[in-house]
């Protein structure tokens, strides 16, 4: 990677997040594959474009052991395609190679954004891949139909230009010294495919033979098509080409009796260049494959932001928010009769309104993705373990900001790791303690109103108080007396550092984190973990976490000269006491109200925050139930404003300190007036 | 609203000027370069579980900022706020503060030789003492006045 540094880097950037896609594709199919015990045809194919682009890519990059190793996992499955029902004969292992390759194209991934790239040694998969492919071919009596099947298919057919008098040809000559020549030719094809008929080129398949490189840059690389709609769209394409120092347009139908000569020749000479028999059937192959996928890829039309713009965009956006109901709610326009200026703000409104979704679901991902992950993790260790288990994982689609999204991907896979390590037990333990042979892990997500809740659940040993006191002990954890600790202070003592201090260092375990690494992670998302276990029986974490809803529709409510903002979501119903019999007077003055036969306790926020003003008498003012986990409380204020949509903000760094999200202010938001609300967050106003 | 009576930005060469600003009768300084904006003071949201010289937080053209009373703060009694009464925005770590101040007097070029050191015996933040003609100006120094307030900020 010499010449262009810069151009290398932002490809480097686009090469990285597309592969790293098509692994996370690659490994569903895997696992939806090996859990099915059978690979569809469309899956095969699936595989065998995905690690077909992966080579051509890797290629262009100059990554010669990452275009190795796709390009042995591609030889598999272009054999898998020939003969399918050689697949149970190499079935278990296959997957486990599939998998380690793509283990490795990740590992390499890494490295390359690290910025301290050193390439990984795939020979020895590749070597196990090999012998896989000799696997299946070995029991094919047809051995050599593999072979000699192929050159009959590969000078295509389609390399016959038709002799119509639209086709065209061009010359295209690369800028010296870019290097690569071959791929970037190949390149070419790709982009110009969409929009040609009867493409073909001389030399023919240029990604298969570094060699003609050579050739290309002395007789340039010539393209010979018939354009589907005008011959501008592929000038431009070319044009627009890196590296394409220049291009001569030759639209001449005598010239192209030499070509379907020179094709035919062209694609022979590879034929003998390129190492195996069978690899040389994929590439020719395959070709029209790539096409359609990089056809795909082009209208995606993917494109890498800076994170930081995105949160200066949505910033804006809720500026916007805030002075478009500065506008609409403007003091000035009180009493008037405005038709159509109700009727435009209404239109500027949804206008906001859809801006403000576009650019919240730019940031945000599904969890899907880091729970495909998991399941991955789940099967390694199966595999390395002996034991038996499942993920099952509820609310994949579940979207999170993307911060959020990489925050809790390893407390996640750690929590994972040591459910399988610690609690699950091994198969035949299960059987004598009467549980199902394989055991149970599951993941599920969901949206509670302003929250992400994520739980983990194992149906495995569950933790030992006994054990955990003992070994706190140890460690010199506890500050009170044993006998006093509660069953979920006791839980709480492996969150504390110091607690995991397993020696033993497993692959997977015990790599020096332990769940106070967790705790942390998720608590620097502003999240919370609360464990709850049965001994034998298993255990459940449950991770609760902000959501970074930057904009919520809340409902105002007045208390005193302060304002406040209850996130609509979490309100279940705002009422008036008529009659002040219905409070229930605690005996430590606290209060109660009976609603449908159910009890709640009732805060007076003028109390809990000692707000001078306000109204006392509960006649006078609004009872608000909210919803908090799976029952509420109430809320009781001077009355209330109005539905808004406001613009969360964070309290300013500097009152850290007083830690007001546990006081149940989650934050503030300037109100249309340029006043300032307080935003109420439910689950931590009351604290149990 | 916000009513900017000045806004400075950092300037090179802003080194040896000082914003000045009087509580209770003293003259306290600050380098002009720290002070962002004078505002008067407004209708200031009143914030629950803080330190009571934490008067609230308010609305600097959608930027939450919080306020503080710097009478309190010194422990000199409160006394209204009226028409004088500014808030002085200051950046500090790429903090917005703003000090509420009984009034914003000039702005003040100083020469060095103007500048002593603080009496022995004086609060730590007080970084140094400029004599003029007719008073003397306490400079402060933020980072020292703010230090309690900072030390235990969870980053």
């Amino acid at each position: 990677m010499s010449n262009d540094d810069y151009e290398m880097e932002s490809m480097l950037e686009i090469f990285n997040h597309e592969t790293e896609e098509m692994l996370e594709q690659l490994d569903n199919i895997l696992l939806e594959s090996e859990r099915a015990k059978s690979i569809t045809e469309e899956n095969i194919n699936s595989i065998f474009r995905i690690t077909h682009t992966i080579k051509g890519s890797a290629a262009m990059m100059n990554l010669h052991s990452i275009s190795s190793l796709a390009h042995s996992v591609e030889d598999v499955f272009y054999i898998l395609r020939e003969n399918p029902t050689k697949l149970s004969l190499v079935f278990s292992s296959i997957f486990d190679l599939v998998f380690q390759a793509s283990d490795f194209f990740r590992k390499e991934l890494e490295g390359l954004q690290s910025g301290e790239y050193s390439e990984g040694d795939p020979t020895e998969i590749i070597k196990r891949l090999e012998q896989q492919a000799d696997i299946i071919k070995g029991e094919d009596s047809s051995d050599t139909s593999v072979g000699s099947g192929a050159p009959q298919k590969s000078p295509q057919p389609s390399h016959e230009p038709a002799g119509d008098g639209d086709a065209a040809k061009i010359t295209v000559f690369f800028e010296n010294d870019c290097g690569m020549e071959n791929i970037r030719a190949f390149m070419l094809l790709n982009q110009v495919h969409p929009y040609c008929e009867e493409l073909s080129s001389i030399p023919s398949d240029p990604e298969n033979d570094s060699s003609l490189s050579e050739e290309i840059i002395k007789s340039g690389f010539t393209i010979i098509f018939k354009p589907t709609e005008s011959l501008d769209d592929v000038v431009k394409i070319i044009e627009s080409s890196l590296n394409v120092k220049s291009y001569e347009i030759l639209q001449n139908r005598q010239t192209e009796d030499t070509s379907p000569a020179s094709c035919p020749q062209a694609a022979e000479a590879d034929e003998h260049s390129v190492k195996g028999v069978a690899a040389e059937a994929v590439g020719s192959q395959s070709k029209p494959e790539t096409q359609s996928v990089l056809t795909k890829g082009v209208k995606q039309n993917l494109i890498s932001v800076n994170q930081n713009k995105l949160d200066h965009l949505m910033d804006l956006v809720g500026e916007i928010v805030t002075a478009e109901s500065m506008v609409a709610r403007n003091p000035d326009l009180k009493g008037l009769r405005l038709d159509s200026f109700t009727k435009s703000i209404r239109e500027l409104r949804k206008l906001t309104d859809e801006l403000q979704d576009i650019v919240m679901s730019i940031r945000m991902v599904p969890l899907q993705g880091t729970f495909y992950k998991m399941d991955r993790i789940v099967r390694d260790m199966c595999k390395k373990m002996d034991k038996k288990a499942e993920l099952i994982t509820e609310g994949g689609d579940t979207e999170v900001d993307k911060t959020i999204n990489d925050a809790i991907v390893d407390p996640l896979m750690h929590m994972i790791r040591n459910s399988m390590d610690h609690a699950i037990e091994a198969p035949e333990e299960r059987i004598a303690l009467g549980k199902p042979e394989v055991g149970q892990i599951t993941l599920s997500a969901k949206n509670t109103g302003g929250e992400i809740s994520i739980t983990l659940s194992d149906d495995g040993r569950g933790l030992d108080c006994e054990k955990l006191l003992g070994k706190a002990k140890a460690n010199g954890l506890l500050t009170k007396p044993e006998g006093s600790y509660t069953e979920k202070e006791i839980f709480n003592l492996i969150l504390l550092p110091g607690f995991s201090t397993n020696t033993d260092v497993t692959e997977f375990s015990g790599r020096g984190v332990g769940m106070d690494v967790v705790k942390k992670n998720i608590e620097q998302v502003g999240g919370t973990i609360s464990i709850s276990s049965e001994k034998g029986a298993g255990t459940t974490f449950i991770i609760k976490i902000p959501l970074t809803l930057a904009i919520v529709d809340g409902m105002n409510i007045a208390v005193g000269d302060s304002t406040f903002t209850l996130p609509i979501t979490a309100i279940r119903q705002s009422f008036k006491i008529s009659d002040e019999s219905e409070i229930i007077h605690n005996t430590d003055g606290s209060e109660m109200i009976v609603l449908r036969g159910e009890c709640f306790p009732i805060i007076r926020l003028r109390d809990l925050y000692s707000i001078e003003s306000g109204v006392e008498d509960v006649m006078d003012g609004i009872i608000i139930q909210v919803d908090h986990g799976n029952s509420g409380y109430c809320i009781f204020a001077d009355e209330l404003i109005g539905e808004y949509q406001v613009v969360v903000k964070p309290f300013p760094i500097f009152l850290n300190k007083y830690d007001l999200k546990n006081r149940g202010l989650s934050g503030c938001s300037v109100l249309g007036d340029g006043s300032i609300s307080l935003i109420i967050d439910v689950n931590n106003l009351k604290t149990d | 609203m916000t009513n900017s009576v000045s806004e400075t930005k950092k300037i090179e060469g802003l080194d040896d000027r000082y914003l000045l600003f009087s509580i209770d009768g003293a003259y306290y300084g600050l380098p002009l370069a720290m002070a962002l904006e004078i505002l008067t003071i407004q209708h200031i949201t009143r914030l629950p579980c803080v330190s009571p010289y934490i008067k609230g937080i308010i609305n600097l053209r959608g930027k939450v900022i919080p306020v503080l009373d710097v009478r309190a703060k010194l422990g000199i009694p409160e006394c209204g706020y009226d028409s004088k009464t500014c808030i002085i925005v200051i950046d500090l770590h790429d903090m917005y503060i703003g000090l509420i101040v009984d009034m914003v007097s000039e702005v003040l070029t100083v020469s060095q030789d103007q500048i002593i050191p603080p009496p022995r015996n004086s609060a730590s933040y007080i970084s140094s003492v400029t004599q003029l003609e007719d008073k003397l100006v306490l400079n402060l120094d933020c980072e020292a006045f703010f230090q309690n307030d900072l030390e235990q900020n969870r980053i």
